[in-house]
Parts: structure tokens; C-alpha cells; sequence
């Protein structure tokens, strides 16, 4: 049950400046019906704050059945450290019968990898969501200049949300930096998973996911075939002013 | 800009009992949205183009052009939406085109596709 009245806004502006493990205690006393999602990646962080807070915080992880071995392994390695239900969602198996038979195990490579992450993973978060009023992950501003940059530390939902079902959005790590995220895993002796020591910074799926070479920021480790576009559909009017110098 | 069913001269029809306006985008370099124009297409070759009452443009070029100000009243940041009126005061916005499909169109859209639209909508989601 959500608890009436969360105002947004007034969240955001409370939370700004305080540290995650402050913005996860108000997301896990605000809602019940709340989880963390974790990547398998650095986010661990979220994980060990959270247990520290409430020892039986729901976490789930989108298993896309694609991952590297690594962090699977990790994963359980998880799940055994802090003792947590770690919930694997996997893809709805039609859907992904479906796109394999008609487009084979590799159409990412040739088509762009929305179709596949979309099959993989945000059709089961949608169904996972759906039974939540709130969830939080570790998305951070630093992660993807360009889908990413103004992550906010909470917000109203906008993907999933509908009229009858609002869901509250919380990203405690926001203003992190990665190196605040590696400070806080090597001084509080938090597990990571092995890939990082192989020169991967963003972990994901084994097919669409490499090392990147020092100063490459970590996005070039990911989706690295597809050309980065201009995202277009955003309205800007911002824009307007910067290309008529007005 | 006359709506298509204005055009036609014709009543709201029996199966589509509301009001649909589409907002569609001008960029800031003055082009068309290839999104909106590709969902314009879409509701063009399947017939459906009919069912829309009303196009406004929201023009970067023009912060206070119809669309734009639509945008910042229904607090929405990407185009293109559809403004849904059920009746006085009552209204749906989506932004998620698939979804109209298939809760106001009556259309079958499969959820995969519904999904692969929600991460071009918000790409960042792809790196949970």
C-alpha cells in the first residue's frame, strides 16, 4: 500500500543533497510495496544500503538469460552475502520464441538492440512494476551524458505509470559520481562483480557488452555497433533559443 | 489546422466515442519529427488517420505555439502525444503510441512492440 499524499516534489526537493543510504530510508519507510533494481553491476551499492536499513527489502534483477557467467555467479553471490530474496524476472517465453525464430539469436547486431532489450527487459519490469508503487534503482547522471543527465534523485514515474496506477521512481544514486560508487564499494568491503577487474565499467548483457580502454566513457562499452543519435523526440525549447541566438 | 474529420465534413463516428488530438513536433531547425512523422504514416497506411480530430504543432522554434504549450500543461516532454477527451474535464494523455492503439483505437498491438516503444521513449532504461 502507498502511502497517501507522497508529493514528489516536495520529495525531490527534501532529498536533494543527502546521501543515498537517506533517500533509500524514505523510500523503504514510504512504501511497502517497493524493490531496488539491481544490474548485477557497481549498483551493489544500493543493495548494501538497503539491508543495512531493512534486512528484507525486496531486490529483483531482469535476467535476459544472456548475461556473462560472471554475473550470474554474482548474482547468487549476492543473494547468499546479504541473505536477500534476489528475484530473477525472466523474458515472457513467447514473445522471445517469437523474435529468435523470426530475427535468430543475434538480430541486435543488424536491427538495433530496442526490439530485444524491449522483449528482454522492460516487458518483464513492466510486470514486476505493476505490482509496486515504488521501486528504485541506481541509475546514474554520469552513466550516459545522453539518457541520462538529468536523472533526478526521485520522480513520478513517466514510463510506467498509468492514471490508475501511479509508481514513484527513486535514484538514490543520481549525483554520484563512479568513483563515489567505487569509494564507497572498496571502504565498506562491498562485493563486486569480477568483470570490472577486466576492464568493465557498464556490465550487461555477455553479447552487447566489452571493456572500454581508460578515459572511453562507459557507454562506448555498450550498443558500441550502433551509431549514437541525436535522441529526437524530446521537446526543447531550450533549443530554440541556442540555434537562433535568441 | 483543420482536423480530418473537419476536412470531411463528417460527425464523430460511433466507434471512436472521444476526441483524439495528435501533437505533433517541429524541430528546432525547422524539419519535422521523423517519430511523429512516422507514427502519422503509421496511422495513415492502417486507416486509422480518420480517427484523429485534431493535429497541433509544437514547434521548438515557437515556445508559446499550441503544441508546446499542450506539452508544458500535460507536463509531457517528448512528442508525439495524443490528448485523449472522454467527455468535459475528462482526459487521457499518452505518450506511448502503441498504448492508444490498443486502449483507444481498438487496435491489436503486440506487447513487444509496446515495449520496444516505451525504450525509445526512455532509452536510459536500457542499461538496468
Amino acid at each position: 500500500m502507498k502511502t497517501p499524499e507522497f508529493n514528489v516534489n516536495a520529495a525531490a526537493a527534501e532529498l536533494e543533497g543527502r546521501h543515498p543510504s537517506e533517500i533509500l530510508r524514505l523510500a523503504l519507510g514510504q512504501f511497502k510495496r517497493v524493490a531496488i533494481s539491481f544490474s548485477g553491476a557497481e549498483d551493489v551499492v544500493l543493495v548494501d544500503m538497503a539491508v543495512k536499513i531493512d534486512p528484507r527489502v525486496q531486490v529483483f534483477s531482469l535476467d535476459t538469460g544472456r548475461l556473462h557467467p560472471e554475473t550470474y555467479r554474482f548474482l547468487e553471490h549476492v543473494r547468499e552475502h546479504y541473505g536477500v530474496q534476489l528475484e530473477a524476472l525472466a523474458p515472457e517465453s513467447a514473445a522471445l520464441e517469437k523474435l529468435v525464430r523470426e530475427k535468430g539469436l543475434y538480430s541486435f547486431y543488424r536491427d538495433g538492440h530496442r526490439e530485444c532489450c524491449g522483449i528482454r527487459k522492460v516487458m518483464p519490469l513492466r510486470r514486476k512494476l505493476a505490482t509496486l508503487d515504488a521501486w528504485i534503482t541506481g541509475q546514474r547522471r554520469d552513466q550516459s551524458p545522453g539518457t541520462r543527465a538529468a536523472v533526478p534523485l526521485v520522480e513520478a514515474d513517466s514510463a510506467f505509470s498509468t492514471p490508475e496506477h501511479p509508481l514513484v521512481k527513486f535514484n538514490p544514486l543520481s549525483r554520484w559520481s563512479s568513483a563515489q560508487v567505487w569509494d564507497y564499494i572498496r571502504e565498506n568491503n562491498v562485493p563486486f562483480n569480477e568483470l570490472h577487474n577486466r576492464g568493465f565499467i557498464s556490465i550487461g548483457c555477455e553479447p552487447c557488452t566489452r571493456p572500454v580502454l581508460p578515459n572511453q566513457h562507459e557507454r562506448e562499452g555498450r550498443w558500441w555497433w550502433e551509431e549514437e543519435t541525436i535522441k529526437e523526440c524530446g521537446l526543447h525549447a531550450n533549443n530554440a533559443a541556442k540555434i537562433g541566438g535568441r | 489546422m483543420r482536423t480530418p474529420r473537419e476536412q470531411r465534413g463528417e460527425n464523430r463516428g460511433a466507434l471512436i466515442a472521444v476526441r483524439i488530438t495528435m501533437v505533433k513536433k517541429i524541430k528546432a531547425d525547422g524539419s519535422p519529427c521523423r517519430k511523429c512523422a512516422d507514427v502519422e504514416e503509421r496511422l495513415k497506411s492502417s486507416g486509422l488517420w480518420n480517427g484523429i480530430d485534431e493535429v497541433v504543432v509544437a514547434d521548438e522554434r515557437e515556445p508559446d505555439s499550441e503544441g508546446m504549450r499542450l506539452a508544458r500543461q500535460y507536463g509531457v516532454d517528448a512528442a508525439p502525444f495524443f490528448i485523449v477527451e472522454d467527455g468535459p474535464g475528462q482526459v487521457r494523455i499518452y505518450t506511448v503510441f502503441m498504448r492508444l492503439l490498443r486502449e483507444v483505437l481498438d487496435k491489436p498491438v503486440s506487447e513487444s512492440d509496446e515495449a520496444a516503444e516505451i525504450l525509445d521513449r526512455h532509452p536510459g532504461l536500457d542499461l538496468l
